[in-house]
């Protein structure tokens, strides 16, 4: 339905950022946590919306902008996400020296530009809301500005994110240049009606697969991941690594789904997915056995989940791909939320030795770290077991079991990395006295949201399992 | 004619770029680029768009080329990477070269059989802006979001940290 309400969710995003940056003049530095209230309650909106819109099909400007149920699921978890991150930046930016009230505002840009490239099938809109995201995006990673690790991970991600780009542009010029249309639909009626498989349009869709590897972080194009993850503020660090992969996924579900299912010949592109994906969860399973920094080892882990992500594309298998996505946002934002629990004024513990008798002394940190840890392992009852138990029996099925098993050796690899923290929390003495900040209300607040979604999706997942076939169907 | 000039342009702009790469010296790098824009401008100009071939060599070979050459001037970076270093490198992009040759020239191949497009394009600027309020009017206004997030992120890393 043709109608000017498809806009509503982007023009909240948009206007929530732009009252943020207006009341940042007006505001103290000590009252700079009204601006996450008020962010707060405009993502609340915007959630509120995407239930409302949900089933009604909203389309815009001659469809270049569609609200469909999958879209709109999207928009509601990373905002979801998004929100998250907000709780977990309320002390953490004004203990670590990064108190702008533009952090919020960016955070609140680089949503509209998911929220853009979630809701066309355009790929010159994608590109353009990717632009969003990503330039918001390397000004987060460089907030903490004293800081040279995060003047690093700007720097690293400005650049190779910018090479990223210019791959991704001039895919999108050979692709235009032979199929005369941006629209994906129509580059993939290109693919069906080409009886001679044009090579032009081939390395076209390579380049973009390029170019979106460098956001989601596959191998190998991952080198800048750890180093980024490593220097920006760990709040930012969260949000890196769930919201640009999940956005990267949907595009990838958006152009593979028709690709898989009409393309003439597709043995070229899915060979070089299927390389990537073993390349990605092998290299990043291994890597990060010998990580002692928990960012870098976190880093490492979401390189790894890119991987079993890679199978569902790979396994045609939508329903798979979108639940795992969810899961992975409530373990790894909730195992961040722990990390981030680590610090105090000026301070924060990052390095594994730090997490010696954690588990004792801060029994809730210790517990619910643990589960997430377990989840991103992928041990039941949470929500990661379930996540790839799906993954892994659509791809049997899908007769991919190489790819299954590697990735189930891989997992097993991975199983090491996640117990050594564990380890470390629960059976090792502490070497030295650490001592954190424990009042902070909001980030106990997502600890808890995290582990209630982790749990409810591993132990009683139908409801969201049937709100994510309604999404995947409406796309079709 | 119009054959000889575009070959004439595109080689002067690969030329110009490879210059950019080869020399050392920044204030020729940038120099290399001016070129290359104003080549670009020109091919823009063979394909019917005179609009955007003026604007390309007013925006990117004017106002964008100063603003570098002020920075080389008052940046005044001399040293390269060193010698040692580059060997593997060197072997790497001659592979790829090899493989961007053969690409080439297999497009120049092609490019001869395909039938020369009889449509003109029209994209003075009135097509082009009655194009952006309509048909593109959402990249357009995508395209002032990207901007206001360009502007906040460089203001936020660059302004005068407040007192405590």
């Amino acid at each position: 339905m043709n109608s000017f309400f498809a806009l509503s969710p982007l023009l909240i995003i948009v206007f929530a950022s732009l009252l943020v940056l207006l009341l940042d003049v007006f505001l103290k530095k000590e009252n700079k946590n009204y601006l996450a209230y008020i962010s707060l309650i405009f993502l609340v909106i915007c959630g509120f919306i995407c239930i409302k819109f949900w089933d009604k099909n909203y389309s815009y400007f001659n469809g270049n902008l569609i609200l469909d149920n999958l879209s709109l699921f999207f928009i509601f978890i990373l905002a979801l996400a998004t929100g998250f991150v907000i709780l977990l930046s309320m002390k953490y930016i004004s203990f670590q020296d990064v108190n702008y009230g533009e952090f919020y505002a960016l955070l609140l840009l680089a949503l509209s530009g998911v929220a853009i490239m979630l809701s066309s099938s355009d790929l010159l809109i994608i590109f353009l809301g990717l632009e969003v995201l990503s330039i918001c995006s390397y000004a987060l990673a460089g907030l903490k500005r004293t800081d040279e690790k995060s003047s690093e991970a700007a720097i690293k991600y400005f650049l190779l994110g910018s090479f990223a780009t210019a791959f991704l542009v001039y895919g999108l010029a050979l692709l235009y240049g032979s199929s005369h249309s941006t629209n994906i639909s129509s580059i993939i009626n290109f693919f069906v009606t080409e009886s001679d498989l044009s090579i032009m349009a081939l390395i076209g869709l390579g380049l973009v697969i390029i170019g979106f590897g460098f956001k989601i972080a596959v191998v190998p194009f991952h080198m800048w991941t750890p180093d980024v993850y490593q220097g920006a503020p760990t709040p930012i660090t969260a949000f890196f690594s769930v919201v640009p992969k999940a956005v990267g996924f949907i595009v990838f579900l958006r152009i593979f789904t028709p690709y898989w299912k009409n393309a003439l010949n597709t043995q070229a592109i899915f060979w070089i997915l299927w390389v990537i994906c073993v390349l990605t969860m092998v290299v990043g399973n291994l890597v990060a056995l010998r990580q002692t920094n928990l960012k870098r080892i976190l880093a490492y882990s979401s390189i790894a989940h890119a991987g079993y992500l890679l199978i569902a594309i790979l396994a045609r298998d939508n329903s798979s791909l979108v639940f795992y996505l969810t899961v992975y946002l409530f373990m790894n934002i909730g195992a961040f939320a722990a990390v981030i629990a680590l610090s105090r004024k000026g301070k924060e513990y990052l390095e594994l030795e730090d997490y010696a008798g954690i588990g004792f002394k801060y029994p809730w940190i210790g517990v619910t770290f643990s589960i997430f840890l377990l989840s991103l392992a992928g041990f039941p009852p949470t929500g990661g077991f379930l996540a790839k138990f799906y993954v892994f029996s659509t791809a049997v099925r899908q007769d991919l079991l190489p790819l299954v098993i590697i990735g189930v050796l891989a997992s097993l690899i991975s199983v090491f990395y996640y117990l050594r923290i564990i380890v470390y929390m629960y059976m090792k003495e502490p070497a030295r006295e650490i001592e954190i900040a424990i009042e902070n209300p909001a980030l106990f607040l997502v600890l808890f949201f995290c582990l209630y979604g982790v749990l409810q999706l591993g132990l009683y997942p139908r409801n969201i399992l049937v709100l994510i076939n309604q999404a995947i169907s409406s796309f079709f | 004619m119009g054959y000889f000039l575009f070959f004439l342009l595109a080689a002067l702009t690969v030329g110009a770029v490879l210059g950019m790469i080869i020399s050392k010296n920044q204030a020729y790098n940038a120099i290399f680029l001016i070129l290359a824009f104003a080549c670009m401008g020109g091919l823009f100009a063979l394909l019917e768009a005179p609009f955007i071939a003026v604007v390309q060599i007013i925006i990117y070979a004017g106002a964008i080329m100063v603003l570098f050459i002020f920075v080389v001037m008052m940046i005044n970076v001399r040293s390269g990477i060193p010698a040692e270093k580059k060997k593997w490198t060197i072997y790497l992009s001659l592979v790829i070269a090899v493989v961007l040759i053969i690409e080439l020239i297999l497009s120049i191949k092609g490019a001869f059989t395909l039938p020369v497009s009889t449509a003109i394009i029209k994209a003075g600027p009135t097509d082009l802006g009655r194009l952006l309020f309509t048909k593109y009017l959402y990249h357009f206004e995508i395209t002032s979001i990207l901007i206001i997030a360009a502007l906040v992120g460089a203001i936020v890393l660059v302004k005068k940290k407040e007192k405590e």
